[in-house]
């Protein structure tokens, strides 16, 4: 039983590794240049970006050279992400009840790195009895106590509000409520974890450590056991539904929203329109399938379907 | 009609499935009352699916036979999974899959939307309305994902279905306002155009004044207006007759000058509709010196590119033509006039869908315009604008390219009493006839414009001119994009609001040449003024 337990924990980990590379891999094959779409403000514009300008208010801007502010960039994704600005400034309401589940998570994600790091330290020989160490588990012990607050309060928060608001309802899905419930039970198993056990820092530090030199102990705690059981779930969980946004946020923002590079300033994308306009299309409509049926897309670009027949 | 719609309604109502209250539409400062929707013709009824609401854009036929129900079902399906190829779908479907996947239907985008907000917050109208109808179907029937039924509710498909969601793609402006507030990136606005190039591309199913009046127009006699080259350098000559009678200047448009500096691509539209619009171009032109001329070439005429809003093929075979034009004379640059579409396909799609070496740079003419008028190469009187006047941002150069400043630029230097809208800038509201709908007047389409679509940009203009409402003021609603001006002309003209109220409206260019001082004083009239 141990042993599957254990085997669970390879397979969440490995699982949510190689999912997540799929959908990244996914994305990047959809298409070897999509069009741009950006939308503005783009933060990289420099000032142009405090009231949503872009380099296309120049005069002849393809002869100047492009300044692009990646510390734009940064601050308004590190913005979006650790304050969930956009729903913020959009859905109130909803802020209330998703920052703390979102703040709840982030804390226990960044715990489990450190924890990670502490058994590496570990490793190389640190003592666990020592002062730098004591301090980490009490880091740590805030850090599980906070951030299972703020999943289990957010969580719920964001199923009331799911079953109370008649437009939310109407959108909500099993699949919400099994992925919020999910987080919930792994807050609410930690939050136990946490109370009934001595440490729950020594207790993660164990598990991982086990996990990592394949040593397949027994844990000493049945809620944190339930705890990492509810874990592996989320973890699979993520990236094959909709929280898989967390994956793939960067693209969405950096090379759709604010994807506003302009072709002629790189070869690679030159080489790509070329590749592309080559692929054969299959549209049916007789505008672009004619009478001879499929043809690539430079065919279809340099026929006129409205010229009189010969 | 259902008073508490769910999304599985769409395959399950019969008959019309959604009806618009007007009592339910907001009330405006502003004199606009709400237009009655004129009940659908029994021939209608019978032949067409019209079954969403009180609109019929698509005017798709209506099933007689089960197996004519199942070849539309399966013809949509068949293009919804070509839209998920990259073969068949290069340009888009990144932007789609993300959209397609990572929604968590907070509905933070709703708020955002006009349509939502003037039908009274009617729920066919919120953006992720359609975008779950089509994303359930996605999953369940084109993807196959593991208990979908379960996961996301099962989502009946049949000719309704159908029918409807390809109408539902066409009750959106594709503002792209939403997309700005979704705290993930997801965007409704390309949802809904996705949907339209399933009906366009594979179906073959596209409004009329798009397709068959539009591009296909286009693509036969060189204009959507349906002028063939020699007419429109006819037109444009008699244009530039009666505007030097009107102006005191001579004008004279060149037309295929080799080697030029610049092609200025108008919309032909403003040729038919707005000729002060052309004139006033040719004349800060050719007052500031530069060296420019217009094609006649096919196509080339005409800088409206419909492909936009409904198909890629179409969109691709536009810009090629508009891109091949300048390459035949010989310009430095495009110059793309008062249009906002016009902007938006040539300067931004295009520029990923044709090859580098068949492009040529394109600028939009506010910063064209800029450049004269802040460079002082125009002799100007802003007093002579001595009247309120307020800016409509069109969608496609603003919230969709960035351009904002060069027009207020000009504005701050030629207006005295310019003044912003609410919600200006990026943060715009479409005008209500963008995606097309300006040019579509039939089977309530123009009403819809006049009850929701277009409501929301009369509560901007009524806003931003609430110290001089009346018809006691003179007032100038700048709106330098051909389709928009479009959208407010109706709304003005239905509602008499040019007496009620002394609105004016018109583009960038005719301001410009009201504050020249070698011009006749009076570029700009009024109702009840002389021209």
């Amino acid at each position: 039983m141990t042993t599957l337990f254990y085997l669970l924990g390879y397979l969440a980990v490995v699982g949510f590794i190689v999912l997540a590379v799929l959908r990244l891999r996914a994305y990047r094959k959809a298409s070897p240049l999509h069009v741009r779409w950006e939308l503005y403000p783009v933060p990289h514009e420099g000032p142009k970006a405090n009231y949503g300008g872009s380099f296309m208010e120049d005069k002849e801007w393809w002869n100047k050279p492009r300044h692009i502010s990646h510390w734009g960039d940064i601050k308004a994704i590190l913005t979006e992400v650790l304050f969930l600005h956009a729903t913020f400034e959009h859905n109130l309401k909803l802020w209330f009840r998703t920052y703390p589940f979102h703040f709840g998570m982030y804390m226990l994600m960044g715990g489990t790195i450190i924890v990670f790091l502490s058994v590496i330290l570990q490793f190389l020989g640190v003592d666990p009895q020592g002062g730098f160490m004591t301090f980490v588990g009490n880091v740590i012990s805030a850090v599980v106590l906070v951030g299972s607050f703020g999943i289990v309060g957010g969580g719920i928060g964001l199923i009331l509000r799911r079953r109370a608001d008649e437009g939310l309802k109407r959108y909500t899905t099993l699949e919400h409520y099994v992925n919020l419930g999910s987080f919930v039970l792994f807050g609410l198993l930690a939050l136990c974890a946490w109370a009934f056990n001595p440490s729950y820092f020594d207790l993660s530090c164990a598990f991982i450590a086990n996990l990592l030199t394949f040593n397949f102990e027994p844990l000493p705690s049945c809620f944190f056991t339930l705890n990492l059981l509810v874990g592996f779930l989320v973890l699979i969980l993520i990236p094959v539904t909709n929280m898989t946004h967390l994956i793939l946020k960067y693209y969405m923002y950096h090379d759709i929203r604010w994807g506003d590079e302009p072709t002629n300033y790189s070869e690679a994308n030159k080489q790509a329109i070329g590749k592309m306009l080559k692929f054969k299309t299959t549209w049916s409509a007789d505008h672009i399938a004619g009478p001879n049926g499929a043809k690539t897309w430079v065919d279809v670009a340099t026929t006129n379907p409205a010229a009189p027949k010969e | 009609m259902k008073d508490n719609l769910q999304l599985k309604d769409v395959s399950t109502a019969e008959g019309q499935m959604v009806s618009i209250d007007l009592k339910d539409i907001p009330r405006l400062p502003l004199d606009v009352e709400p237009m009655p929707w004129r009940p659908l013709t029994d021939e209608q009824k019978e032949n067409t699916a019209c079954i969403l609401d009180e609109v019929c854009v698509l005017n798709i036929p209506k099933p007689k036979s089960r197996e004519e129900e199942e070849e539309l079902v399966n013809k949509f399906l068949n293009g919804m999974r070509k839209l998920f190829t990259t073969e068949n779908n290069w340009t888009f479907l990144p932007m789609l899959q993300t959209s397609m996947d990572n929604c968590v239907q907070c509905n933070s985008c709703s708020e955002a939307c006009h349509l939502y907000e003037m039908s009274g917050e009617n729920e066919m109208y919120r953006p992720n309305f359609r975008s779950e109808i089509f994303r359930r179907i996605y999953k369940q029937y084109v993807k196959k994902e593991p208990l979908a039924k379960w996961r996301y509710g099962d989502m009946g498909l049949n000719w309704k279905t159908v029918a409807r969601l390809g109408e539902l793609a066409y009750r959106c402006n594709l503002c792209r306002r939403c997309a700005q507030t979704c705290p993930i990136g997801v965007d409704n606005g390309l949802i809904a155009r996705e949907i339209r190039k399933i009906f366009s591309q594979e179906l073959g199913i596209y409004p009329r004044e798009l397709h068959e009046r539009g591009t296909m127009n286009q693509m036969k006699v060189g204009s959507s207006t349906g002028m063939t080259p020699d007419v429109v350098k006819e037109n444009v000559e008699f244009i530039d007759e009666d505007y030097t009678e009107i102006t005191g200047v001579g004008i004279t448009t060149p037309f295929d000058v080799q080697g030029a500096d610049i092609m200025l691509l108008h919309n032909a539209g403003e040729v038919m509709a707005w000729p002060e619009n052309i004139a006033a171009f040719s004349l800060i032109f050719q007052e500031a010196g530069l060296s420019w001329t217009l094609s006649s070439k096919a196509m080339a005429y005409d800088g409206v590119n419909y492909g936009v809003f409904y198909d890629d093929a179409q969109t691709a075979r536009i810009a090629l033509q508009h891109m091949m034009a300048a390459k035949e004379l010989g310009v430095k640059k495009i110059v793309i006039g008062e249009c906002g579409h016009a902007h938006k396909a040539l300067t931004v799609i295009a520029d990923r869908v044709i090859p580098f070496e068949y492009q040529v740079p394109r600028e939009s003419c506010y910063v064209t315009l800029r450049d004269i008028v802040v460079g002082g190469r125009l002799k100007l009187d802003p007093s002579r604008n001595n009247f309120p006047v307020t800016l409509h941002d069109p969608c496609n150069a603003v919230r969709l390219m960035g351009i904002v400043q060069p027009q207020r630029e000009i504005l701050h230097k030629i207006a005295p009493m310019f003044r912003e809208m609410p919600c200006h800038g990026v943060d715009n509201y479409c005008c209500g006839g963008g995606s097309g709908f300006a040019i579509m007047t039939r089977n309530n389409i123009e009403e819809w414009r006049g009850n929701i679509s277009g409501r929301k940009k009369f509560w901007q203009i009524s806003e931003a001119f609430k110290d001089c409402l009346g018809p006691e003021t003179k007032k100038y609603i700048c709106a330098p994009c051909s389709n928009c001006k479009g959208q407010i002309r109706e709304i003005l003209e239905h509602n008499d609001l040019y007496s009620k109220n002394s609105f004016a409206y018109g583009g960038l260019v005719e301001l410009i040449v009201n504050a020249m001082t070698n011009v006749n004083p009076g570029f700009i009239k009024w109702e009840g003024e002389e021209e």
